[in-house]
């Protein structure tokens, strides 16, 4: 009789009742909505790569420790790791002196004494795709506003946010370029004296990557010593568009019904979407409005300004209303990209949220130096998000926690 | 002449010991001395500059009263960099060069450079 019921009257009854367990929540329901009216958008639909053929070539470069560092051992992959989530996985990127670019990176880069920079290194998820046209945590390159802002001014070397960002770190003295003889007598605002800079890097890969650039020069139609950065940089931007790409995650599939959440995943959603007020800056296809918010993160390292003073993006625009404000943070893969924060002063993806809301619970200010405690009250002073994040439970946070792990990819 | 020699060596020596003191032993021990103030000062003028800077970018963007009172203020506080200034060029009559200088600036302002790796190693960042 008992195995009757197990085998045939359960079946029967789910088979009766399936309609209604098939239909959704009305809380799926309604946070579905909300991730379609907050502008996501399916992976396959962000891709752009205009130079998808340039990208196995841009792997040679993107790698070259000695021919992309014009007088150091370092290249984009040094800090841009697979094992760190695209990132170094340390929170003040580790640059020029760590020794071998190749085997010297993250935590052993930064202890074998390499020259620190004043920022946490960005992942590169969905660089260059659509709708990502905001690069650095400053903005420094953005090409979403009706003149692109960058530091070459009205001569940008394209008219393409990620070409551009790729000119940046390769003459950043201490990130890729150290300060010799060279550097110094072309260390200047001028574009035509970086132009120098450039032809001589272009040079360095020439002779480092003989190979691949030949191919590239094949690929572009012409000679080897016609060859100049640009070049170089449209097969790093190709590869960096197709390597970092977004891929289906979890929320995607849950979109399209493919797969469910957790109930942590939807409570998690729930303050994403509602309580946290979270996607009213981590908005659009990117989970990012790129805008510009003060969130006040504890400061770790020197800073961009010295002394550990970081003023954000009012480094690019000297507005004095930017003071602090660091560009809203995409989220994709945002669990594989530890350390958080500007300078990378927090070890978890539950700090980085409760920095939002309830900063000074990360600080310990009776340690503090006098001038660290008056810095901090200033970024509390100008923080947006403490105004805007409701107080989250830790229940909550980990909850929050475990929606954005459904980013991953 | 043996005198004559002996007084020779003598000179000698002391335009030895005279050089090395001039060149070597006055800037090492000026540097020694007043490394920690001039770090203090570097910091100092670069708080009031950066201050007077952003106080200018405030006038530029929205010019008030209130902006620019806060604009006579940092020009007043630029004063810092005054003794900044002053330290800066005793320490180079008294030999440190500049190269020198520049170092110690740097490493005023880098001085936090050890919490990053004191943070990496505290949280044991090793994957």
């Amino acid at each position: 009789m008992k195995s009757a019921i197990k085998y045939f009257f359960i079946p029967v009854l789910m088979g009766v009742t399936s309609p209604v367990w098939s239909i959704e929540s009305a809380e799926t329901k309604v946070i579905k909505q909300q991730i379609t009216a907050s502008g996501f958008k399916p992976a396959a639909d962000l891709y752009r790569n205009p130079d998808e053929n340039l990208a196995p070539i841009g792997l040679i470069f993107f790698e070259s420790n000695k021919g992309l560092s014009l007088n150091g051992n370092i290249s984009c992959r040094t800090c841009h790791q697979d094992k760190f989530g695209s990132a170094d996985g340390i929170p003040n990127a580790a640059a020029i002196g760590g020794g071998d670019g190749k085997t010297m990176v993250g935590p052993d880069r930064l202890l074998n004494g390499a020259k620190q920079l004043p920022r946490n290194t960005l992942a590169f998820w969905g660089r260059g795709a659509k709708g990502f046209d905001v690069f650095f945590w400053d903005g420094r390159v953005d090409f979403s506003l009706k003149k692109p802002l960058s530091q070459f001014g009205s001569k940008v070397p394209a008219n393409d946010a990620l070409l551009t960002a790729v000119h940046l770190p390769v003459v950043e003295i201490r990130e890729m370029l150290d300060e010799d003889k060279f550097v110094k007598d072309h260390k200047t605002e001028s574009v035509d004296k970086s132009k120098e800079v450039y032809n001589a890097i272009a040079k360095r890969l020439i002779k480092v990557e003989p190979e691949a650039s030949q191919n590239l020069a094949k690929a572009l139609n012409k000679n080897v010593d016609q060859l100049e950065y640009i070049d170089f940089a449209r097969a790093i931007a190709a590869f960096i568009r197709s390597e970092f790409r977004i891929k289906t995650s979890k929320l995607e599939k849950f979109i399209q019904g493919k797969e469910d959440f957790s109930e942590a995943e939807i409570k998690g959603a729930r303050v994403f979407y509602g309580k946290g007020a979270c996607s009213t800056c981590h908005n659009g296809p990117h989970f990012s409005d790129f805008k510009f918010y003060t969130v006040p993160f504890p400061q770790l390292g020197f800073g961009k300004n010295g002394f550990g003073v970081d003023y954000g993006r009012y480094n690019a625009t000297f507005n004095p209303k930017d003071l602090y404000k660091f560009r809203t943070a995409p989220l994709y893969n945002v669990e594989k990209t530890a350390p958080y924060g500007h300078s990378g002063s927090v070890a978890t993806i539950q700090e980085a949220i409760v920095a939002h809301y309830d900063p000074l619970s990360l600080v310990q200010t009776d340690k503090l130096s006098q001038f660290d405690r008056y810095e901090l009250s200033k970024r509390l002073t100008f923080s947006d998000s403490t105004t805007r994040v409701n107080y989250l439970t830790p229940e909550e946070v980990n909850q929050l926690t475990a929606f954005l792990k459904t980013l991953s990819f | 002449m043996k005198k004559i020699i002996i007084t020779l060596n003598i000179l000698a020596s002391l335009s030895c010991i005279a050089l090395v003191t001039k060149y070597i032993a006055v800037p090492y021990i000026a540097e020694v001395v007043y490394r920690e103030d001039y770090k203090k000062l570097v910091f100092a003028c670069d708080n009031v500059m950066r201050d007077h800077l952003i106080a200018k970018n405030r006038v530029n963007v929205d010019k008030s009263e209130d902006s620019i009172k806060q604009l006579h203020s940092a020009e007043v506080g630029l004063l810092t960099c005054d003794d900044y200034d002053k330290l800066r060029k005793r320490m180079m009559i008294l030999g440190v060069n500049e190269e020198n200088l520049a170092m110690i600036g740097i490493e005023a302002i880098e001085e936090k450079s050890n919490d990053v790796r004191n943070f990496v190693k505290t949280h044991e960042i090793r994957y």
